[in-house]
Parts: C-alpha cells; structure tokens; sequence
C-alpha cells in the first residue's frame, strides 16, 4: 500500500466530485465576488475615500471567510453518507488522509483566487503591480497552505461536534491571526507601493514559520483528530 | 449453560481472539467483558437485541473503534498496535454502503482499489461488477442506484481486496428478494477460505450459515453454542436467555 | 517539605507573597523615572499576572500532550482546569493593561503587540471552552480539546511576533520597564510578585483539580446507582 498511491487515489476522489457537482467551487466564488461588492458599498462613504490601504485586508478576509464556507462542505458529505468510515477501514495512514485533503482543499482555494484576484484588480487596484507578481505570488501560496492546512485539521474536528457549522470559525479565526497579519502586510504594500522580496523577507518568514509548525503539528495530532 | 466450541480439537488457527473485551462511552459502559474465539474458516452468526453491543463488537474488530479495555487480536495482530495489517485482511458491509454518491460505480470501486492496492484492478473490478449483476450500470452515478444495488456495490466494494475475515452487519435489512439471492449465492461462493462473522435479527439465516452461534446482551454474552439445533429451539433458547436478562 | 506543598498551605504561601510583594511594591521599591510615574507599579502585578497565564497555558498544552500519549482522563482535568486559571489571568492581564494605559497614557486601549495577544489568547481559550461545550462523549471531548490546546499553545508566540507587524500607533507603549536592569528593590518586589503569583496558580490548579476529581467520582457512583 503505496502512501502516494493512496494520496493521489483520496485527492483525485475529491477533486471529480467537486468538478462533478461543482457547488463548492460555484458559491465560494459567488461568495468572494460579493463580498467585493460589499465592500465596496461599505467602505465608500465619504466622497473619493481612499481604500488603497485597506485592499490587502479585504482580499484576505474575503478569502478566508470564503474558505471557512468550503472547508464544511469537502467534509460534510464523508460525514454524512459514512463514507468517512469506509476511508479509514482502508489500510491507511491517517496522515495521509490529511495531506490529500489539505491538497485538495488548496487546490480549490487556489482555483478561487485565480478568479478573484483579476476581478479584485478590476474594482480596487489603480496601480499596475505586475512587476512584482512573483513576490505576491509567493506570498499567495504560502498563506494559503497555512489556511487550508489548519483548516483542514480543525474541519476534521469540528465536522464531529453538535454545531459544526459554528464551531470551525470560532476555533479557525484565532489561531490564523498571524497568517492574517503577515499576508494583509505584504499584500497591502504589494498593491501600494511595489516592494520586492528583501522588503517582504520577514513577513515571508512568519508565513513560512507558520505553515511548518502547523503541518508538523498536524501530523502529531492528526490521528486523534480523525479516529474515534 | 453455554458449550464453547472445543478449542483442543479444531486443526485451524484462530483468525479472531477476543479477551476480556470492554468498550466504555464516557459513562455508558457498552461491553463489559467480552470473550470469544473464531477459528478460520468458521462462520459466527451473533444475535441479540438491538443496543447488545453487536455492532460495537464488530467495530471494534474492524479497527474502528479502540478498546477501552482487552485484548483483541484479529488475523494474528493486535487491533491496537498494529491496525494496519487487520485493515489489509477484513471487509466490512454495514447498512452504510459507505459509497460516494456523486461517483460512479467504477469511479467508487476505483478508489477503492487504490487505497488498496489492489493488482490487476480493472480485470478485478469488472468481475466484481458482472457478479453482482451491476455492469450496466457502471458509468452511473450512486446516487441514481437504488437500495437494493447500493448494497450490492457495498459488497463488491467490500471483498475487493480479496479479505480473509468479512465482518457483516445485518447485510440482509433492506434488501430486495434478488440482492438477497445475490447475496447468499456470494456468500456461498466464498464460504470456503474466508471467515466470516455476521451480526443479525435473521435467526434462519443466522442458523443455516453459522458454524459458531452467541447471543449478546448488555454488553456481555449471554450464550454460545457451536452450531446445531434448528430454528424453533434456538429461538426458544434466545427468548429464554433475553428475557431472563431483561426481567432484572 | 509534604506540609509546605499542601493545598492550604500553597494557599497562605501565595497570600504571604502576593501581599508581601504588594507593600513592597508600594513603599520600598522606587517611583519609577519615566513619565509613567506612580501608576507603573501596577506592573509588580501585571506582568506576573501574564507571565502566570502563559504558565498555565504551558501547564495545559504538556497536559494535553500527556492525555493524548495515555489516554488517563486526570490528564484531561489538568488540562482543563488550567485553560480555565489561564483565561482567567488572561482577563485579569487587559484589566490591569488597560487600567495601567489609563492611568499612564490617558487612553483605555492601545493595539499594542502585548495586549493585542492577550485579547487573541483570550479568545482562543474562550474557543476551547466552546469546543468541549459541543462534544456530548467524554473521550471524544478530551481528545479534540487536548489537540486544540496544543496548536493553540504553539500559536501564542507566533501570533505575538506577528503582531509586531502592526503599526505602533500614537502610543509606543512597549512595557519594557523592567527588561534592563531593574533597581535592585525593584528587581526583588517583581520576583517576590511573581512568586506570590506563581505560588497562588499552583494553590488555584491543586483545589481546581480535585474539585474536577470529586465531580467525576460523584458522576461515577451516580451511574454505578442509577444503572
């Protein structure tokens, strides 16, 4: 029994259902393209106000509310139909199990940003930043794995409880301030002013401290998570 | 009065050996001491009322559940030192069919195989498929199948792997004449090499296929007999052994 | 030495030192030269107050740890009692900080990284109190809290570095006071506190935790009656 194999077998699972039904990926992004909307409505009180520093945060809360919504739904039908039984009578890993489902989970946050963020440039951005689109690039995935990595792991726990659905934000919120902090930062000084790497080095860091420390937590604890 | 099958006497090696077994949910003690052996090759049919503690026996020996306290070995390792080997070696059908509904019968049988690793999986897959009478329908998505032949996908899903130990619970309730004659010939096809312990209300079925009988009640066993006797007495004795239990 | 680590005695040790370091605080060690003046000495209980909670939050994560590699429910009580001491502290640390920014810089609250963390602190263990509050069976709760108290102690020092990232605000409240060498008097008022306060977590989590074993005795003779 290949842990690959298995990994790839669990992600490629995940990813026909979700290309199959597609709901998950259809209400985040007609979530993530609202909330814009929201803001914009929100924020635009006084004539000519000014959101160029306020962009790095929108699109990062708009993000991780909108994955907090998708996060539910990849685990909700392994719950509902028992299926999540059948998965773990297979001989494998737990960890495994986590891996492909973080992975997976990246996958459609990356999806969404994809649409988002041309369509956030569109409302918000008045400045041309595609010089510095590797550093945001970076900044990006690293954040994200730390969302969809924590993410995953508190899923896993919540989907388990009375109140599912409520829980996994209240135990998500805080624990991702820190990848919060340092993405609206560098994201924020990305859009206003063009900062390269050096500029950006220790939010990069933070981000990357985050993501290891979290991923190496997962793996300790994630078999308690999972099992009964 | 219990007659336990004769240990001495059967050649076979134990595929299940249960001591002491004991499962606590928080406050609720759910086994309170279980022991029982099943040789390979042999058929233990388990009965008793619902809330026993049947299913939980049985989770407990498809490494779903951990012992609170007891020695569970199954296929020669210990369910809580070393699940993965067990896992290798048992299917499981349960009402759950445990299936994706939004996957087709291929694409569910699929993954499964993987997680498996099971070789040759297309040629294993398409057997399974025309034995259980569902090659037609193996582009179609789960959720279109009905009861009857999402049970039967269960079992095809189940006994991919080709397991030595099939763990059944109540692989009967609600299924249609033709499942259950399905089910039965399937059954009967792989009688021979495989162990089986099936949990059910069925006493017929129960009788007909087991070579080990037990009654579980509150969480312990309240009788066990090696196989034998017909219907109408073993209902006697169960009714016997239930309601004696239950008038304390 | 049994007698001097008791639960009553643990009790007047902590109260021998928190006021000790109370009245030292006051009238031994110096008014303090920066423009904070008199209203710094709210740090002689500030800042054991924190240091404490960290404590106990370090109390619950080794606990969580335990539980998980034993499984014995004690582990689970340790773990539990503490959140509950530290969320305590924790609450008691933004009183004093904000009394303290008050008092020194006229203002309630400052998004300074110190009590910015606490506030976080403070709703990740209030979160660990809703989590066991939704699981109905007792293991089951155990494991998903001891796993929540461990990332969210290893979350703490990480959200703390990253809220130096934010801008300090018209405040530079950074409550260094006593980082370089503190006057002697003062030096000895701070540890006496922090002793007082250590000593008076230690005599808290002790009571807390056999009040939690009573409660699960009761609990068990309950079922072993009621059938």
């Amino acid at each position: 029994m290949n842990g690959w194999a298995q990994f790839k077998a669990i992600l490629r699972k995940d990813l026909i259902r979700e290309l199959r039904t597609r709901d998950m990926l259809v209400s985040m992004i007609l979530f993530v393209l609202l909330a814009m909307v929201i803001f914009h409505y929100a924020f635009t009180v006084k004539e000519g106000a000014d959101l160029t520093y306020f962009t790095g945060g929108m699109l990062w809360v708009t993000f991780i509310f909108a994955m907090l919504l998708g996060l539910n739904r990849s685990f909700a039908q392994e719950k509902d139909e028992r299926c999540l039984d059948g998965l773990l009578l297979c001989p494998v890993d737990r960890v495994t199990i986590f891996f492909a489902k973080t992975a997976g989970n990246l996958i459609f946050l990356l999806f969404i940003q994809a649409v988002a963020v041309p369509v956030f440039t569109l409302f918000f951005i008045a400045r041309s930043y595609a010089g510095d689109v590797l550093p945001f690039l970076v900044v990006l995935l690293l954040a994200d794995v730390g969302i969809c990595a924590l993410g995953t792991l508190l899923a896993t726990i919540s989907m388990n409880t009375r109140s599912r659905d409520l829980l996994l934000p209240i135990l998500f919120l805080p624990l991702i301030v820190p990848v919060l902090i340092a993405a609206t930062g560098a994201t924020t000084l990305i859009f206003v002013e063009g900062v390269g790497f050096a500029d950006l080095a220790a939010r990069l860091l933070l981000l990357l401290g985050f993501d290891a420390v979290f991923l190496v937590a997962a793996w300790g604890t994630y078999d308690f998570a999972i099992g009964e | 009065m219990s007659d336990s099958p004769d240990r001495q006497e059967s050649a076979a090696p134990l595929e299940i050996e249960v001591e002491g077994l004991r499962k606590t949910f928080g406050r609720r003690e759910v086994l309170k001491g279980i022991s029982f052996s099943l040789e390979r090759g042999g058929f233990l049919s388990i009965f008793g009322p619902n809330g026993a503690g049947k299913t939980t026996t049985l989770r407990v020996l498809a490494t779903l559940l951990t012992a609170s306290a007891g020695s569970v070995r199954v296929a020669g390792h210990d369910v809580r030192e070393d699940p993965m080997p067990v896992r290798r070696t048992i299917g499981f059908i349960s009402h759950n069919p445990m299936l994706y509904p939004d996957l087709t019968a291929q694409e569910n049988l699929r993954f499964y195989a993987d997680m498996y690793g099971v070789e040759g999986r297309e040629a294993r897959i398409t057997e399974l498929l025309e034995r259980l009478e569902l090659s037609h329908r193996r582009h179609d998505v789960v959720h279109t199948f009905s009861k009857g032949m999402r049970q039967r996908l269960a079992i095809a899903r189940a006994i991919l792997h080709r397991p030595r130990l099939l763990l059944l619970d109540e692989p009967h309730s609600g299924l249609d004449p033709r499942a259950v004659d399905i089910l039965d010939g399937l059954l009967a096809d792989i009688r021979a090499e495989h162990t089986f312990v099936m949990v059910t209300h069925n006493i017929a079925k129960g009788l007909e296929l087991g070579t080990q009988l037990m009654i579980v009640e509150s969480g312990r066993i309240a009788y066990e007999q090696a196989a034998g006797g017909d219907p109408a007495s073993f209902t006697a004795v169960y009714r016997e052994h239930v309601q004696e239990r239950s008038l304390l | 030495m049994k007698k001097l680590v008791s639960a009553p005695a643990l009790f007047a040790e902590a109260g021998i030192c928190l006021i000790a370091g109370l009245l030292l605080a006051f009238w031994w060690a110096p008014v303090d030269a920066s423009s904070m003046g008199f209203s710094q000495k709210i740090f002689y209980y500030h800042a054991p107050i924190a240091e404490t909670a960290l404590v106990a939050f370090g109390v619950a994560f080794v606990a969580a740890i335990a539980y998980l590699r034993t499984g014995r429910l004690t582990w689970d009580r340790l773990s539990y009692v503490s959140v509950r001491l530290g969320l305590l502290f924790s609450i008691l640390v933004m009183l004093t900080g904000m009394i303290w920014g008050k008092a020194a810089w006229d203002t309630w609250w400052a998004w300074e990284p110190r009590l910015t963390t606490f506030l976080l602190v403070c709703f990740l263990y209030a979160a660990y109190w809703v989590l066991r509050s939704v699981v109905d069976e007792e293991q089951r709760r155990a494991t998903y809290a001891a796993v929540f108290a461990i990332i969210a102690f290893i979350d703490v020092p990480i959200t703390f570095f990253a809220t130096r990232f934010l801008p300090e605000g018209l405040h530079p409240v950074v409550i260094t006071t006593g980082d370089t060498g503190m006057a002697g008097s003062m030096l000895v008022s701070f540890l006496i506190s922090m002793l007082g306060m250590a000593l008076l977590l230690a005599a808290l989590t002790r009571r807390d935790l056999a009040i939690e074993k009573l409660k699960d005795r009761v609990a068990d003779l309950k079922s072993t009656i009621g059938g």
